[in-house]
């Protein structure tokens, strides 16, 4: 074995495993000759379909263990800013996110670290780092069987038909927490009152995060969601402050269950604006300030998951800092540039996602150019009611006319002209000023026309919408950079000449740029 | 000129965002400069006839049903009965509808009695286990997609997802014919109306993409307030839009479902 473990397998099974492997790493190759990036867990499938058991044992490898990050939203957020604490630690993450998060994906993960024995490299410095769907979540701890600790950040009535019925995510992950062994570690969501209940009954060391800093909080609660009922008695639950959605201070006024007090908690948020926020963090006895280079309120959560999995884990004080790191991920406030302007994408699926995006964009009060999207999410079709649910009401005035794209962008822009964002609400419902195109790169061709030059525009939208518009936006992207240096002598000045190749075809948007200033 | 509408259990029954529809009232209200003031019913509060021109209730999974069963029945079922019958209007969507029938046996435990506003009832077909035991996950008749009616000389756009199966009497009278999708129980009716008062399984929320529907319900609303209602015609561009491709949606699953049978 070439880890620490000390599995016994017979001299069959590894052969059977090596050739899994193999044919794994094979397959990945042809898939990257394919060459359109898509794929990525094929090579896992192919091993699972070869040595169903090959998962399990590569994990079982891992020299120290692995962290399961689940929960509705900000897992893709915790693992990248617990990577680099881990790194900083002088330990060596082995990290599946993304796509990563259903069984084969993770077991392509695992096979690009194998060598062609079958087996992991040996690294006793290793640690498994990985997001799981709460839908796979089940699944997923039946091949990764001992985890050191598993985190959950917060569960959210998805929109999916199946996550109708309230109390159904968090009775899936009790059944397969049920399944763990009792070393491992539940670093739970204090806020969250399903999440800080799950499977109360069991021995496991539980750690608790939260927010606690009373001058952040609102003292009533969001329209947005349904709130949960007390995880214990069914009873109704009431909040001395509330941080976003159901996430608060919570005590439930019939059985007398509280929040948990949390271990690491944010006791101040400090400046907060739209692209980064300030966080004042006490661990135990340990007190730091973290500048995170991302805006809103959820990403105070997912740092403060993080910290609390890196305490956890007994990784030092001083490598938490390093989770300023973390850099955007993919439709996570994405930066791209073009010509003239910086372009931040960011993907919102439910209503919850996308009102505390909107926040985080707009939550400075400046009036923002805006592409909103509204596609059909995979797996829930007809089903885009949570819209509905997100509050527009609150942001009113804020985007002066956004472009709306997407499948289904007649549905929101309809949410939209009711919640005040479009027309003057004096005009017997005319809708005055939104630019609608179901075409997502005429979309962001038409708002990034709009948008005066050197202003960043905002794109928020579905998943599959927001993929054609970055594929769009990195072609021009990289189109921009090439021509930048080649007409530019100034080095590092990226900003500065693509403004001004910005302003070459600027007739268009300078009219939008007069409509912005008047808004 | 102003009208009240009765938002029922608005926490506890707005599932697929039926919230929207107290919304789209309110909002078409104003536009014509008619007041429209939203009156909250949550546990405990009784339904006083006269006062409330519009009533409406959303939906909401089965432990959200049992939340509110009695209360509906026992609080508010006989002041929704006297309301509706002196004309106020109704709106009933999904698990809300179902309460607004006789009864609703749903796929465990006791029947619900409902407030038999409309001559119907609701039968949930229990849940196959799933492969790991557990029941609570998706029914296996779980109805789940477009839902086209049509109502009168106009169709109705939106989408359905309900497991409950409902049946109307012979003298109840449905909202309309499925053009599209399962409706009350997959034998071609949808929804219930008796008065003013509208049963469906339309989701969405159903009034933004179908503006005639919402105008209708205001209409009676005033009716019952005034006597008489006369509503200025809005720019409905937009609704226009989004009932238009709802339709385009539900035409092109039908044409694909169509060609897949012609295949076999």
């Amino acid at each position: 074995m070439s880890s620490g473990t000390t599995v016994q397998r017979s001299p069959a099974a590894s052969a059977r495993r090596a050739i899994a492997v193999c044919m794994g790493k094979a397959a990945g190759t042809g898939v990257r000759h394919l060459g359109n990036g898509a794929g990525g867990a094929i090579p896992g499938r192919v091993t699972l379909a070869i040595d169903p058991r090959a998962l399990a044992s590569l994990a079982a490898e891992i020299g120290r263990g692995s962290i399961l990050v689940t929960g509705s939203n900000g897992k893709g957020t915790t693992c990248r800013m617990l990577a680099p604490v881990i790194r900083a630690a002088g330990l060596h993450p082995v990290v599946g996110t993304e796509h990563a998060h259903q069984r084969s994906g993770l077991a392509a993960i695992m096979i690009g670290r194998a060598a062609a024995t079958g087996h992991l490299r040996s690294d006793p410095q290793a640690i498994g780092l990985f997001e799981v769907q709460h839908e796979s979540f089940a699944e997923i701890v039946r091949h990764v069987t001992e985890p050191t600790a598993i985190v959950c950040t917060n569960i959210f009535r998805g929109h999916r038909a199946d996550d109708r019925e309230p109390g159904q995510v968090k009775a899936q992950l009790e059944r397969a927490i049920r399944w763990l062994p009792a070393s491992t570690a539940l670093i739970l969501n204090a806020d969250d009152p399903q999440v800080a209940n799950l499977a109360p009954e069991l021995p496991n060391p539980r750690l608790y995060f939260g927010l606690a800093d009373p001058a952040h909080g609102r003292v009533r609660a969001d329209r947005t969601v349904d709130f949960p009922r007390c995880p214990r008695c069914q009873g109704e639950l009431s909040y001395t402050c509330v941080y976003y959605a159901h996430l608060g201070h919570w005590a439930c006024d019939g059985c007398g269950l509280s929040r948990p007090q949390p271990h690491v908690r944010v006791t101040k948020i400090g400046r907060t604006g739209s692209s980064s926020t300030r966080l004042h963090v006490t661990a135990g006895t340990a007190q730091s300030v973290l500048e995170i280079p991302l805006p809103g309120l959820y990403n105070g959560y997912n740092a403060v998951a993080a910290v609390a999995a890196a305490t956890q884990c007994g990784l030092p004080d001083w490598s938490l800092a390093a989770v300023e790191q973390v850099t955007a991920g993919s439709g996570r406030m994405e930066r791209i540039r073009v010509p003239g302007h910086d372009v931040y994408l960011t993907v919102a699926e439910n209503a919850t996602g996308y009102t505390e995006v909107l926040r985080a964009v707009l939550g400075d009060g400046e009036p923002k150019r805006l592409l909103l999207g509204l596609g059909e999410c995979a797996g829930q079709q007809p089903d885009t009611s949570w819209i509905w649910d997100v509050d527009f009401e609150s942001l009113t005035g804020l985007a002066p006319a956004p472009v709306i794209s997407g499948t289904k962008a007649a549905d929101l822009a309809v949410r939209l002209k009711y919640a005040g964002w479009l027309g003057d609400g004096q005009d017997r419902g005319q809708s005055a000023g939104a630019i609608i195109e179901t075409d997502p790169v005429r979309a962001v061709q038409a708002a990034i026309t709009a948008t005066p030059p050197g202003h960043p525009l905002w794109i928020v939208s579905t998943s599959t919408a927001l993929r054609s518009m970055r594929r769009w936006l990195r072609q021009q992207a990289s189109a921009g950079s090439s021509s930048a240096r080649s007409s530019s002598a100034r080095a590092g000045s990226a900003r500065s000449s693509s403004a001004r190749a910005g302003s070459a075809r600027a007739g268009s948007a300078r009219a939008g740029g007069a409509r912005w200033s008047r808004a | 000129m102003k009208i009240t509408v009765g938002y029922l259990y608005p926490d506890l029954m707005s599932a697929g965002a039926d919230r929207g529809n107290v919304e789209t009232i309110v909002r078409r209200c104003g536009w014509r400069n008619i007041a429209a003031a939203v009156t909250k019913l949550r546990l405990g509060d009784k339904v006083v006839p006269g006062e409330i021109d519009l009533i409406m209730i959303g939906g909401g999974g089965e432990s959200r049903q049992r939340l509110v069963a009695a209360d509906l029945y026992k609080v508010k079922g006989a002041g929704i009965r006297d309301a509706v019958a002196a004309g106020a209007a109704a709106l009933a969507v999904g698990g809300g509808y179902e309460l607004f029938g006789r009864f609703c046996q749903p796929e465990k435990g006791a029947e619900l009695r409902g407030i038999e506003l409309f001559d119907a009832w609701t039968i949930r077909p229990a849940a196959h286990p799933a492969r790991d035991g557990s029941t609570s996950g998706a029914h296996a008749d779980r109805v789940f997609g477009d839902l086209v009616v049509r109502w009168g000389d106009r169709l109705l756009a939106g989408f359905e997802d309900h497991s409950g199966r409902t049946y109307l009497s012979p003298a109840a009278r449905p909202l309309g014919r499925v053009v599209r999708g399962h409706g009350n129980n997959g034998a071609g009716s949808e929804g219930c109306v008796v008065g003013s008062a509208v049963g469906t399984n339309l989701r969405g929320p159903c009034l933004p993409a179908n503006p005639a529907l919402a105008d209708f319900l205001i209409s009676a609303a005033l009716t019952h307030r005034y006597g008489t209602a006369e509503l200025a015609p809005l720019t409905d561009e937009l609704e226009a839009a989004a009932h238009d491709a709802t339709l385009r949606r539900a035409q092109q699953a039908t044409r694909g479902l169509g060609l897949a049978r012609a295949r076999r």
